[in-house]
Parts: C-alpha cells; structure tokens; sequence
C-alpha cells in the first residue's frame, strides 16, 4: 500500500488503473424480457454491450487540482461516478484515499419539504460525515451559499438560484480531501461563478485534491494544474492545461 | 462502501503537508457485493438523519399532523367491528376490540413500513444516482420511520387490554416480538426496494398483495374460525405468528396456536438472510438501473 501512496515524495490521492465501465444496451430491465432471458438460461452477455470507460489509468497526487476535459459521452461523468462510489467499475481498480465530496448534479437530491439546515445535514451525513463536523461547518456553508436568513425555510420555498448556492457550498465548505466538480458551474450566474472558482482554488492552495469537470476552456485553465483528456472511454492525453486545451480544441473545431 | 483500504501508518501521515480529513483508503473495483452484514453499523446516523426525515416528510403540511397515527386503525377497527363481530359473531375468549386491536397494531406497522419501504430507493433516486449514501439506509429508514406509529396504537391497544381486566404481565415480551416483527419487515422491505429499482411492476402489485395479505391473516378473526385448507394457508403467512406472539404477550387467557409460530419463525430469519444477500448483491448496480 505504501508504494501505491507514495510517488516521487507527494502522497497519491487517487491511482486508477485500468478503470472500465461497461452497460449492457437493450431494454433487459423488462419483467418479461428477464423472464424469457431466465427461462432459456441466458445472462446478458449476449446483449450489446457499451463501453463508457475502456482501461483508463490516471494517477492524481494529494494536493493536485486536476481537471477532465472530453465530448460529451467521452466517461468523464461515469469516471466521477466510480470516485465518487455510487456505481462500481466492471474491470481494473481505482485507489482513494481520504473522504469524496462530490458534485454531480446541481440541487437534486434536496428534499423539498425540508428545510435547508436539515437538507445540509442530510446530504453530508449521507456522506459519511460525523454530525459535530457537520454542525461545526454549518455557518461555513450558510454564509457561502448567502442564505442566513432562509436556512429554517423549506427548500420548496427556495429560488433555483439559492438551490445552487447551496449545492456549492456544502460541496465546497464540508470538510474532505477530494471535492469533484462534474460540470456545474454552468448553472449559475457570472458573478457567484467567480466566487465558486475563487474558492476552489483556495481549496487547493489549502493542499486539497480537486477533481473539475467542465466543458470551459478558461475554467480549466483557471483551476487546474493538470489536465485529462478523455475520448471515447480512453484516455487520450494528459498534460499541463495550456497543452492540453489547445489540442483538444483544435480536435473538437 | 466497503473499506477495504486500513488506516494509513503514522509516519505516512506526518509526512504529508496535510493531515487527512478521513485517513481512509478505499479500494474501488469490480465486485459482486461491496457490502457486508458488519457496515450496517456504520450506517447508524444516516438512517438516523433519513428516518427522522421520513417521519416528518409524512406529516409535514398536514393540520392532524401525526394524529393521522391513530385514525387510521381506528377506522379499521371500527369496519372490522362491523364486519367481524356484527355480521359473523366472531368468538375469540377476550373482548373483540382488544383482540382486534392487537392484531391492527401489527398490521398498521407492517403495511406502512412495506409501502414506504418499498418506495424507499427510487424515491431517493437522486440520492442514489449522485451521492454514495449507503443504499441499505434507505429502507431500513423507512421501517424505523414508521415505529412511532407502531408506538401509539401499541399503547392504544395495551391501555385497551388494561381496561377491559385481560392484560397479561407478559407484555414486558412485548419488545421482543416487536424485534422479530422488524426483522421480518426488513426482510421482506430489503427485497421488494431492491425490486422496485428495476421493476416498478412491484409499486403496482402492492397495495393489492397488502389487502389480500389482511384478510389472510389474522388481523381482525380468529385461527380457530378457520376451515383446514383456509387455515393452512393463513398458517402461512408469516405475520400469522406474529400477531398470535403479540396477542399471547399482551393479553390474558389467550391460547396461541404452536405451528404458525414455528412457521412464521422459519421464515422470519429465511427472510432476513434472503433480503440482505439480495439487497446487498442489487445496490452495487442501483445508480445505473435506477
């Protein structure tokens, strides 16, 4: 285990090797299908098979901010979703280490009949943060998001602007060691934009692991000191930002 | 999440710049189950912090709030009165309300831990698609949820029994059956939740199996009314003993039957083992099939 935390002096925060992901296409989920599928003994290997991630290997040092560029339908999401636990890969390994934040969707998840104090807890419990930590970061979260006066109030009530400030900042101000970003920036507006990479890159210079998605050249530029390029499942490049964007943008126009 | 990782030596963590939040390694690759019996444990807040939110979430802008708790078999008991006692003249060697009481006390816990257990894991669909919340919490939540409940009608039928002279001094067992009774109901909630995230056939068939499953036990009419083939098949039911175990502990006088007790015994722990290999062999694929 050592060596896998270990390279070059710089603790590892993830170390993947050959990730895969693969979906089997068709619609096997039916009663009747299954039935039919159970009755003639067959599993669903014969089903077309879809490969979202095909033997991605990335290794993510303690303390970087890494950013995942592709198309869309390139892994990018399924990659996060491995990280973040929610879903197993079906080949190769990933090693974590320390406590996931993720972001992969803006405000769902949020109970609308509760209020925002009692979804913050929720949420961050399902992660596996012990409750005093929680209430120990609780005014962290209130103050980011703005909502001082709202957090007794029913989500229901709440604008879509204020759901995401509050996805953002229990994604930014609950404490971890790796924050994952899927693409989420986009939701809101310019202003509370800045305000969000602004603090993410406070998170790095604090030496957490952040991990970016996001389909904005200057997002990424701005965030991170390395970048993924993911095409097709595969991992096609990884270089700094600057060498990175530009070649894949070139492709993508 | 199983954490295969252990805790990192203390020299490792010195050296870096940082401490870590939660100095835990996880290894993630391809498994069947990722879960073991043992994780339950770790998941005591969340299905705390769920099941306190369940609670709410049902009464939440209702006037009546959780006196809803209490109609609901109040209502059963009075149809069951007219049904059962008016019409057939039902004999069961203590009063009927009691006797009926009791057996509405279980059925009422049982039929809204399976409906909103079973419901548990695709109405937390986003939970499950974009958060690792241990996907177990979700039902187990939903059948500690509906325990308040079961606390109301269980005092309402026992303050019952207290007035009419027949409650019985074993009713301190009371807890006991309500362990076995939570058993099965997990059991049972483990398989039909991870069901339901790909087949919602189940949401459609259940309201309909939980009322043929009431007059097929003996909620509101006595074993020994029974037909043998009737008999049998209620025999089979594995509420049939519980609700007899609850009626022995609480009142007086009450003769249970030995066979739907051993029956329902059986098939409490078959249950129990059989929904936590299931859920647990299901919930590493929950985020995709959802």
């Amino acid at each position: 285990m050592e060596a896998a935390v270990r390279d070059g002096g710089r603790p590892v925060a993830i170390q993947a090797d050959g990730v895969s992901k693969r979906y089997r296409l068709g619609e096997h989920r039916s009663l009747r299908l299954t039935a039919k599928r159970l009755a003639r003994r067959v599993g669903n290997e014969d089903l077309p098979a879809f490969d979202a991630l095909d033997g991605v290997d990335f290794t993510c040092l303690r303390g970087e901010a890494l950013g995942i560029v592709g198309a869309n339908g390139s892994g990018k999401s399924t990659l996060l979703q491995i990280l973040s636990g929610t879903t197993l890969p079906t080949g190769g390994e990933m090693r974590v280490c320390g406590r996931v934040v993720p972001l992969l969707a803006v405000g769902l998840g949020f109970h609308p009949e509760l209020t925002g104090h009692e979804n913050v807890t929720l949420f961050a419990t399902s992660l596996g943060i012990p409750r005093d930590a929680i209430e120990h970061r609780m005014d962290a979260v209130t103050e980011f998001a703005e909502l001082e006066r709202h957090m007794d109030t029913p989500v229901k009530r709440f604008s879509n602007g204020m759901i995401s400030r509050l996805s953002f900042a229990i994604a930014m101000q609950l404490p971890a060691d790796i924050y994952v970003f899927d693409e989420v920036l986009a939701v809101v507006d310019a202003e509370f934009q800045a305000r969000c990479l602004a603090e993410i890159r406070g998170l790095h210079a604090a030496g957490r692991t952040v991990i970016f998605v996001s389909h904005d050249r200057d997002q990424v530029a701005e965030v991170c000191e390395r970048v993924l390029w993911l095409e097709h499942g595969r991992l096609r490049d990884s270089g700094s930002p600057e060498a990175i964007l530009d070649s894949y943008e070139h492709v993508s126009d | 999440m199983s954490e295969t990782g252990v805790q990192q030596g203390d020299a490792a963590l010195a050296a870096s710049a940082d401490a870590l939040e939660w100095p835990v390694e996880r290894l993630i690759r391809p498994a069947k189950r990722r879960l073991r019996a043992r994780d339950l444990i770790g998941m005591a807040p969340v299905v705390r912090t769920l099941a306190a939110r369940d609670f709410k979430v049902k009464y939440k802008q209702s006037a009546l709030g959780p006196l809803w708790l209490v109609f609901q078999p109040i209502a059963l008991l009075a149809g069951f009165l007219v049904a059962f006692r008016g019409l057939a003249d039902v004999q069961t060697g203590v009063p009927y309300t009691v006797f009926a009481l009791v057996g509405l006390t279980v059925w009422a816990f049982f039929q809204a831990s399976m409906t909103i257990g079973t419901a548990s894991v695709v109405t937390n669909l986003n939970y499950v698609r974009f958060t690792p919340c241990p996907r177990p919490a979700f039902p187990i939540a939903a059948t500690i949820a509906s325990l308040p409940a079961f606390a109301v009608t269980a005092a309402g039928a026992i303050v019952a029994a207290l007035v009419s002279g027949v409650l019985s001094p074993r009713v301190v067992l009371v807890p006991f059956v309500l362990v076995w009774l939570v058993t099965l109901t997990l059991g049972l909630v483990a398989i039909s939740s991870a069901l339901t995230v790909r087949y919602r056939d189940i949401a459609n068939a259940l309201p309909f199996l939980l009322q043929v499953g009431l007059f097929l036990a003996p909620v509101g009419y006595p074993l020994a009314d029974l037909s043998d083939t009737v008999r049998a098949i209620v025999d089979a039911n594995p509420l049939t003993g519980i609700i007899e175990a609850f009626r022995w502990t609480m009142l007086s006088g009450y003769q249970p039957s030995a066979e739907p007790l051993i029956i329902s015994a059986v098939e409490t722990v078959v249950l129990a083992v059989a929904g936590w290999r299931f859920f647990s062999l299901r919930e590493t694929t929950m985020a995709d099939d959802i």
